[in-house]
């Protein structure tokens, strides 16, 4: 860790020069094209946001903006990108759950960033809940149900994204208040997994709403709960998981940062802008078709939101068994 | 009929004048990008996508889906040309492909590749309409122990078919499989052979090994002699295929379009397994299977078939279950989601004119790729004639440059540089490639299906014999390995690869 952060300020230093009138250099901005990293490949919900985000950061900035695809190790190595690069306001990376909240304790010494330190964390875009469904031909219905088939001798497969993911820890949790441990069967990303609910391989998956919802609106699959504080206005139908008895909630959720050391004045603006952006009621619409919720934090509130999420997360990424040394 | 009413309504919708011009664009940059090593679909419409925001859904979809197939006609010309694989469907083109070119039968390698991937294009339309549903089914009954079951039969077809020594195939395919094993472990998330090194944390580029295998190995061995490029360009040869070729390709292409269309619906790198498995089939049972490995036109022919029907038909599942196969589709759902529109069972009533103009479109697509690409054959052609020392910087630049855009990581370009240096020197001890790309592909595929059944089935391995379509598999794996250790049939097969050279 000494020589990641040796070299954490030596790069500090060396870019702090340049930038020593941060006040000109806030008010200026922006000048040039910005980039926004995106830690996923491309196609999937990050990269979706990323892109509906750039392109309305576009329009009311007046420079181009950007999504620049960096996949790899769980999101990290495009975060880790991000906090090593010049804070001048032009680069920001689209900062999750996975590269902010999960991966640094998953990855541990790998991760050469701190999630909270290195990052200027400007605006909260988005936040979509978990949501559990079953295959129709389960028979299950409820999560009484699922804790049920759960302890019966025969067991819960439950599917996820992929290992490390929120939803894998969905699973870790729920198995620690049913008393009984689920078989999780971790796929390549949400697609794949849900087509084998769909065809009844699997009869369960813990997915996020936005990857779920068009299966679950067109009956493919049935919600058999939403891992929210309360019930989502899209699916007005589907209980929680408090309701059903069981003390969960779980959102994944993405963001903008810079790196730190950002000027103020330019982190308000992008979070002043992006607000904005996101009030519109044409995008508050394709959210919530997505199941998704837009943010509306300020830039301490985000902060302290990556904060509290580090805090939330790295005991269960502990205790789900999930390490990548 | 419904169908031809349907049919009809999708023409009307494709034949307007802005969704024909984004259908020609469409394919006219996915010509360009398939030309180009390294760039591939995944890239360009990831570029592309914010372009498409102020179209209309259908007009958006059409274009995109024109670059992708548009890609796989593009493919096939660096292929057959230079060698280079730009994706993974076209690694096998490159076998027989560039063997003609060196006999100088470039043109007619690139005209059956021209006219081979209409002829699936038209099939495969007809079937996405006329059974998508149907054939959806199908692919939904296929569980995890009958994709082991099937990639481990590829895994044994391909170590038998292998040219020359099988005990030198068997290591090459076996070197994949490790090589492939490298990277995040799906089940746990640990990570494995990285050596702490965070971009092999997803592991060995694809991309980076098949043109540094292939592309950069063929320019190294080429500049060892300078004489034999001089000799090629020398003798285009004649670009249409002689009445002899036709003949010889067409069952060729009747099979590969079959082949093609099955496995295309199947997710996960159906294009890729359809070139595979038409390939095998070809050296088996095609009239031309003792030319194999010297520049059999059957071994263009059912592979470009092949992956030109599947790239039709893996639009199934995403039509008709809104689940991508593979990253391509991935995109056109978030372009779908992006225009809101839920891709889904509901699509085809929701949305006729999207689903039906589609449909259309992916025909008249293909009639425009035939139109463009034919007559640019003897332009391709040309490009031969380039002199070597222009045309190897120039390969390698692009391929550099291609192969950076595919994570916008420097570490890509050397782990590219890296596998040209090891196939240089695996040309150098007679080691094939392809196998060893094979095992990369499918072994940690038939990893990750061999452990999900067993967690399914709690540890019960007798699951792989009871799945019917599973045990069908096995068996005919079983009866290929056997085939290959009797050594009355071994001789037999030595001879005949003796024959073809």
């Amino acid at each position: 860790m000494s020589w990641a952060l040796s070299r954490r300020a030596m790069l500090a230093s060396t870019v702090a020069a340049p930038f020593a009138g941060r006040r000109a250099a806030a008010q200026s901005w922006p000048s040039q094209t910005v980039r926004i990293v995106v830690p996923f490949a491309p196609g999937g919900t990050t990269d979706l946001v990323a892109r509906l985000v750039a392109a309305g950061l576009q329009e009311r900035l007046g420079v181009t903006v950007v999504a620049d695809n960096r996949p790899g190790a769980g999101a990290t190595l495009g975060s880790e990108q991000v906090a090593r690069s010049a804070p001048d306001g032009y680069t920001l990376v689209m900062s999750n759950i996975a590269s902010h909240a999960i991966g640094p304790t998953l990855y541990g010494n790998r991760v050469r960033y701190d999630p909270v330190k290195d990052f200027a964390h400007a605006a909260l875009v988005v936040t979509n809940p978990s949501v559990w469904v079953a295959s129709p031909s389960s028979g299950i219905r409820t999560l009484a149900d699922a804790a049920a088939r759960a302890r019966s001798p025969a067991g819960l497969d439950v599917a996820t994204s992929g290992a490390g993911s929120s939803n894998h820890m969905m699973v870790v949790r729920m198995s620690q208040l049913v008393g009984k441990e689920m078989n999780h069967i971790p796929f390549r990303g949400a697609g794949p997994a849900m087509q084998a609910v769909i065809a009844g391989q699997v009869p369960m998956m813990s997915d996020s709403l936005p990857s779920a919802a068009s299966h679950i609106r067109q009956g493919s699959v049935v919600a058999v709960g939403m891992a929210s504080a309360a019930r989502h206005p899209a699916f007005p139908d589907v209980p929680t998981f408090r309701e059903q008895g069981f003390d969960l909630a779980s959102d994944s959720w993405f963001g903008l940062s810079f790196p730190a050391g950002t000027p103020a004045g330019i982190v308000e603006r992008l979070n002043r802008e992006t607000r904005a952006f996101l009030a519109n009621p044409d995008i508050r619409g394709r959210f919530a078709e997505l199941g998704g919720t837009p943010g509306d934090l300020t830039a301490e509130g985000y902060t302290e939101f990556v904060q509290r999420e580090v805090a939330v997360w790295a005991p269960l990424v502990q205790a789900s068994g999930a390490t990548a040394d | 009929m419904d169908l031809f009413a349907n049919l009809a309504h999708g023409f009307s919708v494709a034949l307007t004048l802005n969704n024909l011009m984004f259908c020609l664009i469409g394919c006219l940059i996915g010509t360009a990008i398939g030309v180009l090593p390294g760039i591939g679909p995944v890239a360009t419409i990831s570029l592309l996508l914010p372009i498409t925001f102020g179209q209309p859904a259908t007009t958006a979809i059409i274009m995109l889906a024109g670059i992708y197939y548009g890609a796989q006609y593009g493919g096939s010309t660096t292929a057959i040309l230079l060698n280079l694989p730009g994706e993974v469907s076209s690694v096998v083109t490159t076998l027989e492909g560039y063997k003609m070119a060196r006999n100088g039968r470039a043109g007619a390698a690139l005209t059956v590749a021209a006219l081979g991937s209409f002829f699936a294009g038209t099939v495969s339309t007809l079937v996405v309409a006329a059974s998508g549903p149907l054939l959806t089914s199908v692919a939904l009954s296929f569980g995890p122990a009958d994709y082991f079951s099937l990639m481990f039969l590829g895994l044994v077809i391909s170590a038998v078919l292998a040219q020359g020594s099988v005990v030198k195939s068997i290591g090459m395919v076996t070197l994949g499989v490790s090589l492939g094993m490298v990277g995040t472990d799906v089940q746990t998330g640990q990570q494995r052979f990285t050596f702490g090194i965070p971009e092999l944390s997803d592991g060995v580029g694809f991309a980076s090994m098949a043109m540094g295998m292939f592309g950069i190995a063929e320019i190294i061995s080429n500049l060892e002699r300078p004489e034999a490029r001089s000799v090629m360009s020398g003798k285009i040869g004649k670009l249409m295929m002689t009445r002899e070729e036709f003949k010889r390709a067409t069952p060729a292409v009747l099979r590969g379009t079959l082949v093609g269309t099955m496995l295309g619906i199947l997710p996960g790198g159906g294009a890729a397994l359809s070139s595979f498995g038409s390939y095998m089939m070809e050296r088996k049972v095609s009239k031309g299977r003792h030319e194999f490995g010297t520049g059999a036109i059957e071994g263009v022919a059912g592979p470009e078939s092949a992956n030109n029907a599947a790239s039709q038909t893996s639009f199934i599942p995403l039509l008709t279950l809104g689940i991508p196969a593979n990253a391509v589709m991935a995109l056109m759902v978030g372009a779908l989601i992006i225009q809101g529109i839920q891709p889904g069972p509901r699509m085809v009533e929701a949305q006729p004119d999207l689903f039906w103009g589609l449909i259309a479109s992916m025909w008249v697509g293909n009639l425009m790729l035939l139109v463009i690409n034919l007559p640019m054959i003897g332009m391709w052609v040309k490009l031969l004639a380039v002199p070597y020392r222009y045309m190897y910087p120039s390969i390698m630049i692009f391929c550099a440059i291609g192969i950076y855009s595919l994570q916008n990581n420097v570490f890509d370009v050397y782990q590219t540089a890296l596998f040209g240096v090891f196939g240089y020197m695996a040309s150098k001890l007679r080691l094939e490639a392809a196998p060893m790309l094979i095992g990369f592909v499918l072994g940690p595929m038939m990893e990750e299906h061999l452990r999900r059944a067993m967690l399914l089935s709690r540890g019960d391995a007798m699951v792989f014999f009871e799945r019917p379509i599973s045990a069908t598999m096995l068996g005919i794996a079983a009866i290929a390995l056997i085939a290959m250790l009797l050594p009355a049939l071994r001789k037999g097969k030595d001879s005949a690869l003796q024959e073809g050279g």
